[in-house]
């Protein structure tokens, strides 16, 4: 069935025209030049992000031959977005994002929920995605619907991980050889995860970690942006690596950092456009031009009411700006992108509004709060 | 004086690799179990500040291993440094177990002993990786090993790895970048001018370039994987073996090493790159020293490693969870 599904996924797209006209102001979906152009800004701006070729069998011919898709590796990922478990003390942290004034729209039903901010992990010290980590949300209570869908996680989600979890010792043939090399070699830094070597000199792992600051074992993820020609929007890929074996994580593993009103929803595993034979996580992109349009439309009122009130020249106008943009977006990780964007639309007011180059800035702040620990936001990565 | 303590390699095996590694095993392989060259990249170690504790945190000192290691010309991920290697396929499970390891092992640090030799850095970030495919359950058996040879006696620093920005203006720091930018080495020499701007050139030319520079005015520096603030990345290994075998002298005396790790444009100067001197005391006898070098498992042990992609590329498993 997923087979036909994909198959008609697949004709879908090949049938879709290319998006001609720019309509990202109106549709918030973009053309393929003005993907290039985003992508072109993300990568000048953020050298984490770079531009792949892909298998060149799936060359798609509406966007340049060496930039099929963008990418950026090993994105750390310190805690389990299902380690976040969702209490009413947080619904009271809940913040709406408007991306303006709220009494200068007036209409609250386009507000968007930001959910997971500044929240501490209850799990503070289990950061390496046990099971037992899926919190027991029995009580269905006053807010079912995340309730809901954390109980429908953990039951499903821990079943397939339980079954996907690291294989079995004695599938692993039994070959360690401590007598491959002579001795500990006392110049080597004991591996973080591992036993500390009893040689003399050597420091244990646990004084490592005292030493150099904590450190730890993380999950990382390989994050992809591909055009969809469908929904003429970006589209977001993830393959994460597990934080000690550093092999792939299983689909059950990459749901654990989802949070939990996205997983098995609107974030599904399906065949990477741009390889013959990689699977990796999505997230869907047909809310992707409705969130961004509302975005964007918020970003460029701001901007142009700023305008209005304040024809100050130069700086103070920028300064005054990001600050207006912060203090509707709260404070956190959404700061610095915020600040951007908000900049960022400041320096394109010549010509009424965002310019498209920002709008993958943007699209990556949106995709964080779907995968809430995974720093994919650029701008605070490091 | 502390012992400088070397971050080991952790492999990173990209998932396109295993699909790359099937299909060369289905067309070009077949039974054959020769060695292949392949191709790996490292980058700068990476550090990020946990939003909620405010700790910074290492990210591991990875050797990434991609789709495309076995082609001729891999397209590198921005701002790495390739790693050759060499990789064998064992057709069976036992075989892949009853393996002569030592004797793998013992060839690669011979090739690398001979190019340091030399004089050449080339194979200094030289890897051997070991596998077994079990292509119908889609598992992966795999071992890396990076060999590096032990110094005997072994390297010590004179007090602690201290911030670049100690020793180095801002202005040389972001001379030292911009060079760097415009060609990417995995190792460098960095010499002082009087006018203060550091010069660089390839570590082959550490004769002719650092003639009649005084020692304090002498750097060597090199692209570091490790962002651990007192472990420096393996490379630098080999890096001081070559030195020592070239330069024994100056590596008594000590050397000025320069853990670079800002190859992004760094934010509101602050400098990641770390700097240290190290020395190692006694002459180098001539010989190749032992090496080590095998990765350790998830559980802290020399052995191999499996991947299991069964979860993303068996097609009845994939059913079963789409939606």
């Amino acid at each position: 069935m997923h087979a036909i599904q994909q198959q008609y996924w697949a004709v879908r797209d090949y049938l879709s025209p290319v998006l001609k006209e720019s309509k990202f102001k109106e549709h918030g979906r973009i053309t393929p030049e003005e993907f290039v152009a985003a992508g072109d800004f993300l990568t000048y701006k953020f050298a984490m992000w770079s531009w792949e070729k892909g298998d060149p069998s799936k060359l798609r011919d509406y966007l340049p031959a060496d930039k099929q898709y963008l990418m950026t590796r090993g994105v750390p990922c310190l805690r389990r977005a299902t380690s976040l478990a969702y209490t009413d003390e947080d619904e009271d942290r809940e913040r709406l994002l408007s991306f303006g004034d709220l009494s200068s729209t007036g209409n609250e039903a386009d507000e968007w929920v930001e959910t997971h901010a500044g929240r501490k992990a209850n799990h503070e010290s289990e950061n390496v995605g046990e099971i037992d980590d899926i919190p027991d949300v029995d009580d269905g209570g006053d807010h079912h619907g995340v309730s809901q869908a954390m109980g429908g996680l953990s039951i499903s989600g821990g079943k397939a991980a339980a079954a996907d979890e690291i294989p079995d010792i004695d599938d692993i043939p039994d070959m360690e050889e401590e007598d491959l090399e002579n001795g500990d070699d006392e110049a080597t830094a004991t591996s973080k995860t591992g036993v500390p070597a009893s040689g003399s000199g050597v420091i244990e792992s646990s004084q490592i970690e005292v030493a150099s600051g904590n450190l730890l074992q993380v999950r990382t993820y390989d994050v992809m942006i591909t055009y969809d020609k469908y929904y003429q929007t970006p589209r977001i890929w993830l393959v994460g690596y597990d934080e000690k074996n550093r092999t792939p994580l299983t689909p059950a593993q990459i749901f654990q950092d989802v949070s939990a009103d996205h997983a098995f929803k609107t974030v599904t595993i399906e065949p990477f456009p741009h390889s013959a034979t990689l699977q990796a996580a999505s997230v869907h992109p047909c809310k992707h031009a409705s969130v961004m349009k509302k975005v964007i439309e918020r970003m460029n009122q701001n901007v142009m009411e700023q305008e209005q009130k304040s024809p100050l020249p130069g700086k103070d106008k920028d300064k005054q700006k990001k600050w207006m943009f912060r203090k509707a977006s709260g404070n956190g990780k959404d700061d610095k992108a915020a600040a951007a964007a908000a900049a960022a639309a400041a320096e394109a007011e010549d010509d009424g509004g965002m310019k498209v180059d920002y709008y993958l800035v943007v699209f990556l702040k949106f995709i964080a709060s779907i995968v809430p620990t995974i720093e994919v936001d650029a701008t605070t990565s490091f | 004086m502390p012992i400088v303590q070397f971050a080991p390699f952790s492999s990173l095996v990209d998932p396109n690799f295993w699909h790359a590694l099937t299909n060369i095993k289905i067309d070009v392989l077949r039974l054959d179990d020769h060695t292949v060259p392949v191709s790996a990249s490292y980058t700068a170690g990476r550090s990020i500040v946990d939003r909620e504790t405010g700790n910074e945190i290492a990210l591991g000192c990875n050797l990434t291993v991609g789709g495309e290691a076995f082609q001729d010309t891999p397209q590198l991920p921005a701002n790495s440094i390739s790693a050759s290697g060499v990789f064998k396929n064992f057709n069976t499970i036992e075989e892949f177990k009853a393996a002569d390891k030592t004797a793998l092992f013992n060839q690669q640090t011979d090739e690398i002993w001979d190019s340091i030799k030399k004089g050449s850095t080339e194979l200094l970030t030289r890897f051997l990786l070991i596998t077994f495919a079990d292509l119908k359950k889609y598992k992966y058996y795999f071992w890396f090993s990076f060999p590096a040879f032990a110094s005997k006696p072994v390297w010590e620093i004179d007090g602690n790895w201290e911030n670049a920005s100690s020793s180095f203006t801002d202005e040389a720091l972001s001379a030292i970048q911009s060079s760097l930018h415009q060609q990417l080495r995995p190792f460098f020499l960095v010499k002082t001018t009087s006018s203060g701007v550091p010069e660089i050139a390839p570590v082959e030319e550490y004769t002719t370039f650092f003639k009649d520079v005084p020692p304090t005015s002498r750097a060597i520096g090199f692209i570091d994987p490790s962002a651990a603030a007192s472990n420096p990345g393996w490379p630098l290994r080999n890096l001081l073996a070559f030195l020592r075998y070239h330069h024994p002298t100056d590596a008594s005396d000590g050397f000025r090493v320069l853990r670079w790790r800002d190859l992004e444009s760094a934010s509101a100067g602050t400098w990641k790159s770390r700097v240290g001197i190290v020395r190692v005391a006694g002459d180098a006898d001539k010989l190749k020293p032992s090496a080590v070098g095998w990765e350790k498992n998830a559980q802290g042990k020399l052995g191999p490693r499996m991947a299991d992609l069964a979860p993303m590329m068996d097609p009845t498993r994939l059913a079963d969870q789409a939606v």
